[in-house]
This record gives structure tokens, sequence and C-alpha cells, in this order.
């Protein structure tokens, strides 16, 4: 097999960040709080549990500094995908 | 008794054809995939088994099995604007949990769990008419420590014997790969030679090399998911695949085989 010498890309979840994944969790899979979250954000995620940081970092779409605290890489892209879907209107079946 | 075996790609943008995919080739996994589900329709499975890697929809951090098998009468779900429902062979589900665990393999399994759509998209463009009904198992591959490659292919060398002792017809099917890596900074830049290297050993016959990877080689090329396939390759031996298409997209290998039993 071909070396590829980077570290692992998908890492155990920290505890400390479950409060964050089951945010992001919610945002990809949860309808509901994903509609509360596009009508207030903040109020959202405060019901989520997350504290300022986490809050500031989301509402950036600061990839980096979510993996950073512990969120799972996919959970970060998937709920941001669903938001974009819910928010922009993203175009589907475009062929 | 086990009549067919397959793995297919499920990148939700095959289903969903947003404009950042390139048609032609997207129009052409379809063509594979149409191609499976004739075989399908040749094979007359009374069941289909599929062997898919859950993302993080069925089961979160509150619970996260290893492997587990979807035992209930049917399996539903959603992605965006899709609503998908099967049903599931009760019978033969419950047989493999019960046999599993008999023969060493300490199995979760569920009545209720949202379907992911891992399961959904090969699904959607392979499934005969009239539907077969289904047995979703389920491989933990996104979060870590995930079942090892060894595990899975034992898991694999164990669905067969029991299959080998049940009169329905069934074809395994494994939903995933090749490489990607969604959330990361390497989501454009596949490790599609990596892909292609494992292409040729299933084609000559030497799928039971895979289950010697480790998680993190499988980490590192984009290819968590192929313990989908690894399962299944326990249960084919050293059948030689035939690849019905190789497509690597921007930021996916795209990859449908069949194993002819």
């Amino acid at each position: 097999m071909a070396d590829l010498s980077e570290s692992v890309h998908y890492r155990f979840p920290p505890a400390r960040a479950y409060v964050l994944n089951r945010c992001l969790y919610r945002l990809k899979s949860d309808a509901a709080f994903r509609s509360r979250f596009v009508t207030d954000a903040r109020a959202a995620m405060a019901e989520a549990g997350l504290d300022e940081t986490e809050q500031a970092a989301l509402l950036a779409g600061d990839r980096d500094g979510l993996v950073g605290r512990g969120a799972h890489p996919y959970l970060v892209f998937m709920a941001n995908l669903r938001l974009q879907m819910e928010r922009d209107g993203v175009t589907f079946e475009y062929f | 008794m086990l009549v067919g075996a397959f793995a297919c790609a499920h990148t939700p943008q095959l289903l969903a054809r947003p404009a950042t995919e390139d048609r032609d080739l997207v129009l052409r996994v379809h063509a594979a995939f149409a191609r499976v589900k004739r075989r399908l329709t040749e094979l007359r499975p009374d069941a289909l088994v599929v062997v898919a890697g859950d993302h993080v929809e069925a089961f979160f951090l509150n619970a996260v099995p290893a492997l587990a098998v979807y035992v209930g009468t049917e399996a539903a779900g959603s992605f965006g604007p899709y609503r998908y429902r099967f049903p599931v062979h009760e019978p033969l589900a419950r047989a493999l949990v019960e046999q599993g665990i008999e023969r060493g393999f300490d199995l979760f399994y569920t009545q209720e769990a949202p379907l992911d759509y891992a399961f959904f998209v090969p699904l959607h463009f392979a499934m005969p008419e009239p539907a077969v009904p289904i047995v979703p198992l389920h491989v933990n591959v996104y979060l870590p420590p995930q079942p090892t490659p060894r595990r899975c292919y034992a898991w694999g060398q164990a669905l067969a014997q029991i299959l080998s002792e049940r009169s329905e017809r069934v074809v395994l099917m494994a939903s995933g790969g090749m490489s990607h890596f969604p959330g990361t900074d390497r989501y454009a830049s596949p490790a599609f030679e990596w892909d292609r290297e494992v292409l040729e050993r299933l084609q000559a016959g030497r799928g039971r090399e895979l289950a010697a990877l480790s998680g993190e080689e499988l980490d590192r090329a984009g290819n968590v998911e192929l313990r989908t396939w690894i399962t299944v390759l326990g249960a084919v031996g050293e059948a030689k695949a035939e690849v019905y298409c190789y497509e690597p997209s921007w930021h996916h290998g795209n990859a449908i085989v069949e194993w002819p039993i």
C-alpha cells in the first residue's frame, strides 16, 4: 500500500466535547432544532448548552476551531451542509 | 443461501445531483447502478442484506455499537427532501443476531433507529421491482475506535456460514467508499491511487489481504467505510470482483463492484 503519512482524520471524540457534538448532531438530524437554530441561533445554542467560545466558533463557521475543541469533523461538515440546505435552499437535482 | 454480493458507493451527491457535480460522471455511476438492478432482478433474492456505515444518524455518542443488526418489521429514514421506508426480513434479521451471538459476535440490535442514507442511496437506484425485504447491518466506521478490519472480515465469514444454512436466497451488499474525507482539509483530494490498488487486488481474488489493514491505514486513505466491503469480503472469500465502475469525482472515489458467487 502507498505510504500515507499524515495523522488520522477521525479521532476519538473527547467526552468534554459531548455537548458540542450533540448540538452538531441535532443540527444534522433534528429538523425542529435546526429550524430553531435558523430562526435564533443564540437561543438554540444556549438550549443545547454550548459555552460562549463554542457558540462563537459555530456562528463563525470556524471548522478548525470546532474540531480543535473536540467536534467530530463529519458532524461539523454535515451540520453545516444541512444548515445551508435549510437557509439557502441549495438547489437539488440540478441535472 | 448466498446468491450474490456487491459493493456500492453511496455518496449523497449521486442522489441529490447538486450543481457542484460532474453530470456525465454521475450518470455513468447511475448506469452502473442500473446494471446492479438488472443483476438483482436475475438473482431473484428473497432478502437483501445491506452492510453500511451509519453517518452518526441512528447511533450517536450515547450508544456506539461496533456491529449492529436492525431487527424490525420495517426500517425508515430521511435525508433532506428524501423520505424512504423498506420492509425488513425479520426472520432472517433475527437469525443473524441469534446465530451471530452463538458464533461469538456480541451484536447490538435495534428495533427502532433511523435508517441512514448510506442504506438508502444504493437501494434508491438498485432495488428490484417489486421491492425485496432488506436486513440492515451496521458497522461503526466514523466513531473511533471502530471494529478492526480483521473483525469485520470474521463477521463476514460468520455471515456466510449462517446464510449457507438458510433456505432464503440472499444477496449481500456493502455500501460505502471508496476514498473520501468529509469534514477535513483533504475533502478535495481523495486517495484515488490507493483505491485503484485495492480494486486490482479484489479483481485478482485477493480480498482477504484487506483484513490485514489497520484502522489507521483505512483512515489515512479516506477509506474508513471500506470496513463494510471487508465484511462482505469475509463472506465471498477468494471470489474475483468484477468492477462495474470506478469514477473518481472531485471529492469521492465512486466504485461499484460485484463478486459473482
